[in-house]
């Protein structure tokens, strides 16, 4: 079956941490730039973020999403350079334009935090099993039934997916224009859309009863087939980063 | 020992107007095995899920009369306590697979981690399981990269898991190829040597006429008939509920050739050998 | 039919179940919408549907996973924007048992309601994530245009965010609101968790 997800296998120390770590440093990643607003922090703090990446050897795979991400940083360059209320010091002109420093320098903030956020996310991402994810939130206390929703997504939607290819291929096969202008693409995939989407509710009851006849509503405490993956370092990685963020917010208050 | 006792179950669906069991009542021995048959729309899913607490604890509607399994009586039960006596099968192979799990072997595990079964205790039983409905080679593989026969002993496997006493499997075979049905129906054959009481609504009467006990016709929600194949499949009155007796017995009944001693034709194809064979065929 | 309770947090399996098939029939949509090129999402259809069969709470949960698995899946981002999807579930179920999709004409203002309360959402986390933009292409040139004559930042993220939101959520909801309708009496059964079941004894 096609995974949806983007984990990327590797034998890594990055990949052997515990995923409840990796949520704390996206915390760390979201909270330290807002407690320390200047920009070598922010610096700091990215730089940390893709050194991360290199030594869990997935630095490529975040191109795709890096280059998406960096296109609508360009924008945001040029938007808040022209046109950011507050622009005073020219830097230079083009045209009827005039580019200014405090937009750019504000479009230079929102750069490296948006690009610190989406490192750690990716850290995260990359490097984790969802179901692994799912699992260390079920065994601190996520609800094992949300965790069993969210798990099942990663199979229902390939299995829709290829039920709507199946279905795309059999109206090519059949002649049906699935090309050319918008009326014509609208009249060959709008048919597509109701049986899909009927079938996949249809489906729900029988999964759901097919869940209920296997104790899915039992009362009793649960119990795991697979053994509860051991992390080492999980609590003084932890600890490290909430005192991490303890010593910005002191730092922020005293100095 | 009467494992299930039916009594006067009426049943309507939400919304519905019509009643989908009409009191329907029957017992049922420890270890036998059952046929459910009647044309489309007679009732027998509605009756296989009442045997589970579906009917009514999932669709909620209207009911009356008591369905008791084992001592417990299903209405005052949850579906979860109900799926300790008895497991249910049904139709469609591919809405059976829970979609949480990366492998056959914990897609049966399913069941007894909601159950709370310790980890020793599930290993045993998944292998048992495996093992029983012979899909142990498949152990590691995606739940969703198996034929079609493969998935539905998958299903049955992860309900044998759960040590229920009494099967419920509900036409298990009507959406597989003819290889996968005659794995699935050998399978069912295995359950109930283990001794395993199972309840079967399908429509290919050959298998019904070799494999059951005794064979329950449904007809508009109601119980047409509950007796030994030979009786029911013996009727004159089949086709009007709807239904057709194996090919051997409708060969008989047009050669007009009985049992030796009795008022009912052959069923399966022994038996019209036997028959026939006086005839120098 | 008996309505159920609005914020009942009893979910039933049925309800629980649809939540992944919600998230797919968004996704599907989204497919849709690239397929046919078009500039809307057409990601929330699965969404609303679920907030009209089964409440708000169950609308909120298949927003929120859905940003979830998308964030997990395709583009992180999208995790922020959970709020907002979460609030758009919110918001349908609520006009739903207020009766406010009901028929073609008040799904037109639902539709729009949704997708201002989308926006109004977005808005806050675009002006604290991108600096007020969306990232979608009409929408940013509007933003700039806004910026450059007013030098009102959250004006014209505002603007920015629900020139794309209102068609989208309005076009999202009449798709969920006729696909609704075509659903069996008890498909839609299914998920009222509040009936009892009747003595016929
Ligand atoms: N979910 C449902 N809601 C309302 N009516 C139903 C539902 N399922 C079945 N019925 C009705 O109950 C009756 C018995 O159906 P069923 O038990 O499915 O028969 P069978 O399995 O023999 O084909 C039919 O009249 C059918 O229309
Ligand atoms: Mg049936």
């Amino acid at each position: 079956m096609r995974s949806i997800s983007l984990y990327t296998e590797r034998n890594t120390v990055i990949h052997a941490m515990d995923p409840i770590s990796k949520l704390f440093y996206i915390l760390f990643a979201l909270l330290i730039p807002i407690i320390l607003p200047s920009i070598k922090v922010s610096i700091v703090c990215v730089v940390l973020g893709l050194i991360f990446l290199l030594v869990a050897r997935v630095f490529k795979k975040t191109i795709p999403v890096f280059s998406f991400v960096f296109l609508i940083l360009l924008t945001v360059i040029i938007i808040q350079g022209l046109f950011r209320p507050g622009n005073q010091t020219t830097l230079f002109h083009f045209g009827p334009f005039t580019l200014y420093k405090e937009g750019l320098m504000f479009a230079f903030g929102v750069a490296f935090r948006v690009i610190n956020i989406v490192s750690a996310f990716m850290i995260l991402i990359l490097t984790t099993k969802p179901s692994d994810l799912v699992e260390s939130l079920v065994r601190k206390g996520l609800s094992s039934k949300i965790g069993y929703v969210i798990i099942s997504v990663f199979q229902i939607i390939p299995e829709m997916m290829s039920s709507m290819e199946t279905i795309t291929d059999a109206q090519r096969s059949r002649g049906m224009e699935t090309e050319g202008n918008l009326q014509t693409r609208m009249k060959a995939f709008l048919p597509l859309l109701g049986p899909v989407i009927l079938g996949s509710l249809a489906n729900t009851k029988e999964r759901a009863m097919a869940l209920e006849v296997r104790g899915f509503n039992s009362k009793g405490p649960k119990t795991y087939l697979l053994e509860e993956k051991k992390y080492r370092y999980s609590k003084v990685v932890q600890w490290g980063i909430l005192l991490g963020i303890a010593c910005a917010l002191a730092w922020r208050i005293l100095v | 020992m009467k494992k299930i006792i039916v009594e006067n179950l009426k049943y309507k669906y939400p919304l519905s107007e019509k009643l989908a069991l009409n009191n329907v009542s029957f017992e049922i021995e420890q270890g036998e095995f059952i046929g459910v048959i009647g044309r489309n729309l007679s009732g027998k899913s509605t009756l296989c899920q009442a045997m589970v607490g579906l009917v009514p604890h999932f669709y909620k509607g209207a009911y009356g009369g008591k369905v008791i399994i084992d001592g417990l009586e299903v209405r005052n039960y949850s579906i979860a306590d109900i799926s300790l006596k008895v497991g249910i099968v049904f139709q469609n192979p591919f809405t059976q697979i829970t979609g949480s799990k990366m492998t056959v072997y914990e897609e049966i595990a399913f069941g007894l981690e909601n159950l709370g079964i310790s980890r020793a205790e599930m290993i045993n039983r998944i292998d048992f399981a495996l093992n029983l409905l012979k899909i142990a080679p498949f152990k590691e593989r995606s739940p969703f990269d198996l034929s079609g026969g493969q998935m539905q002993r998958m299903a049955i496997a992860s309900i044998i898991a759960m040590k229920p006493e009494i099967i419920v499997l509900d036409e298990p075979t009507s959406q597989l190829d003819p290889e996968g049905s005659e794995e699935v129906f050998r399978a069912i054959q295995d359950l109930s040597k283990q001794g395993i009481t199972v309840i079967l609504a399908e429509h290919k009467m050959e298998k019904m006429a070799e494999f059951c006990n005794r064979i329950l016709l449904l007809d508009d929600g109601k119980v047409v008939d509950f007796d030994v194949p030979e009786k029911v499949f013996s009727r004159d009155d089949l086709g009007e509920h709807g239904v057709n007796a194996p090919v051997y017995t409708r060969v008989c009944k047009a050669l007009n050739k009985k049992k030796a001693g009795t008022n009912d034709y052959p069923v399966t194809l022994e038996e019209a050998v036997r028959v026939l064979g006086g005839m120098g065929l | 039919m008996k309505k159920q309770g609005l914020w009942s947090l009893r979910l039933s399996t049925a309800a629980l179940v649809l939540i992944p098939t919600a998230v797919g029939i968004n996704y599907i949509g989204k497919l849709f919408a690239g397929l046919l090129k078009l500039p809307l999402w057409l990601d929330s259809i699965g969404t609303v549907l679920a907030s009209i069969l089964a409440g708000p709470i169950v609308g909120a949960l298949s927003g929120a996973i859905n940003n979830v698995i998308y964030g997990l899946t395709a583009d992180p981002i999208s995790f922020i924007y959970g709020i907002t999807s979460l609030a758009i579930g919110l918001a349908a179920g609520i006009l739903f048992y207020k009766g406010w999709i009901s028929s073609w004409s008040k799904a037109i203002v639902a539709g729009l309601m949704i997708g201002l309360v989308a926006a109004i959402i977005s808005t806050p986390l675009n002006i604290g994530f991108w600096g007020g933009q969306t990232g979608n292409v009409w929408g940013d040139a509007l933003y700039a245009t806004v910026l450059a004559n007013t030098h009102a930042t959250w004006l014209a993220s505002f603007l920015d965010e629900i020139v794309v939101d209102l068609p989208d959520k309005l076009i999202v909801v009449l798709i969920s609101f006729g696909i609704f309708k075509g659903l069996p009496k008890n498909v839609v059964q299914l998920y009222n968790t509040n009936n009892k079941v009747e003595n016929l004894d």
